[in-house]
């Protein structure tokens, strides 16, 4: 798919559903905004619909960096404190790694 | 094998190989506009062949690149990770013939009717695809490759996680759960409705890596060697004048409608089935080969076998099955690799012989 096949309103309307649809816990489509329109909403001359491509590409990485925040803390505590949780760890992890630390 | 049955559909339906309708490069074709009058037709016929096999040379070096990554990703896999190559001991229902018998006549027999087996439900699946395409009950077809990539985008990505297994990380099912759900809904949204290209074709590479490390992990050792040949002696057939999978790509080209996008990587349109089928030779020649000689040597030849599909492509302009040659050298390669070449090479190596 071609963005620079697209005329101005589609592209808007395309940038505004991937917007919508990372609030469904996909930060991953989030970042597919960002990069795809990145181009079009910063690098381009302006056009009617620019500003709110922008808005959207700006509040897609607002998100991303919240879930970025969310899962990096939640890892990181995971991973530190797993052992000590006894059964509840276990319960929660998919694999557990074999041997003493 | 525990997969279900619109996967045979997947994978045979994508192995045909078809000549772009909008080549990439403009089309210069000279046409009769003043200048060029004076030109004699010999001229213009050695101009529009040259102009052919340009076409047909850029196209080649595009499609190296994604068989070569799929292929790569699926050896990396292998070699690392042991879980696919752990031999399982259940019995398939596609393959039900087991492979542990004493003797090797036995064996042999079971790997034939093992492949009789699985070629019969290709050829059940593909009448049944042509005949759906024919009488346009385009919404079942739709619904049915939206099933097969949901179940590929999601089950057999889960199972790839065992990867985690042998670097012995810890990690948790929310974790998890995250992970496959993005990797999975995104990939739907890109392969059946709008995304960037580059992403949809790397989707496209991943789930054929992913299909064909399953294929390597529950197909019997010499049932998959046998339906690696079978398969390239059917395409053969089947894209013969009468042969369905032919009927199924002029239709197609008759209605003037593009062949579905799940099935088919951009650009010269080479079938998802083969990049599979590739993968898979590659694949079982890292598990079960000597070592990196065996593995290079089907890459290669899988790559000859390709740039020689894309010319004949160039040359008879019509839809052509491009796991034949490819296959057929790559099988070829591999035997001849590993029991003559490989045994050949140690034993200089051991005897400090240099040629």
């Amino acid at each position: 798919m071609n963005l620079e096949r697209l005329p101005n309103e589609e592209k808007l309307s395309l940038c505004r559903k991937y917007y919508l649809g990372g609030f469904a816990f996909l930060p991953f489509l989030w970042l597919v905004n960002i990069v795809w329109f990145f181009r079009e909403a910063f690098v381009k001359p302006d056009y009617t619909e620019q500003l709110q491509i922008k808005t959207y590409v700006k509040r897609s990485a607002l998100g991303l960096l919240l879930w970025i925040v969310v899962l990096t803390t939640w890892i990181t505590i995971f991973q530190h404190y797993r052992a000590e949780w006894g059964e509840v760890g276990d319960y929660l992890s998919f694999t557990i790694p074999l041997g003493t630390p | 094998m525990n997969v279900s049955d619109s996967d045979d559909d997947i994978y045979n339906e994508r192995t045909a190989l078809v000549p772009s309708e909008n080549p990439v490069l403009p089309s210069y074709r000279p046409d009769s506009d003043v200048g060029l009058q004076n030109d004699s037709p010999t001229k213009r016929d050695a101009d529009d062949e040259e102009l052919t096999l340009k076409y047909g040379a850029k196209h080649v070096i595009m499609l190296f690149i994604p068989v070569t990554l799929c292929m790569a990703v699926v050896v990396a896999t292998i070699k690392s990770v042991s879980f696919y190559t752990e031999k399982t001991d259940q019995q398939r229902i596609y393959t039900p013939f087991t492979e542990n018998t004493a003797s090797v006549g036995r064996r042999l027999l079971n790997s034939v009717l093992n492949t009789i087996i699985m070629i019969s439900v290709i050829v059940v699946m593909t009448i049944f695809l042509v005949v759906l395409y024919k009488y346009r009950c385009y919404k079942f077809i739709h619904g049915w490759l939206i099933l097969s990539s949901l179940m590929l985008l999601f089950w057999f990505s889960f199972m790839y996680l065992e990867v985690f297994k042998t670097y012995n990380l810890a990690v948790d099912y929310p974790t998890v759960g995250v992970i496959i759900w993005n990797f999975g809904a995104v990939g739907m949204i890109c392969i059946h409705w709008k995304g960037p290209l580059q992403l949809q074709q790397a989707y496209l590479i991943l789930i054929s890596a992913l299909m064909a490390l399953v294929f390597i992990k529950y197909l019997p050792e010499w049932s998959a060697w046998v339906i690696l040949g079978a398969i390239s002696i059917y395409l053969v057939a089947v894209l013969s004048p009468k042969g369905p999978l032919r009927m199924l790509v002029e239709t197609a080209q008759e209605r003037n409608e593009p062949i579905f996008p799940a099935l088919i990587y951009s650009g010269v349109k080479l079938g998802l089935g083969d990049f599979i089928f590739y993968s898979v030779l590659v694949g079982k020649a890292a598990a079960t080969g000597g070592d990196w000689n065996t593995t290079i040597a089907c890459f290669v030849a899988i790559l000859i076998g390709l740039c020689l599909t894309l010319l004949l492509l160039a040359i008879f302009k019509k839809a052509l099955p491009a796991l034949p040659i490819s296959i057929t050298f790559g099988l070829v390669f591999y035997f001849s690799t590993d029991f003559l070449v490989q045994p050949f090479m140690d034993n200089l190596a051991a005897h400090q012989f240099y040629i």
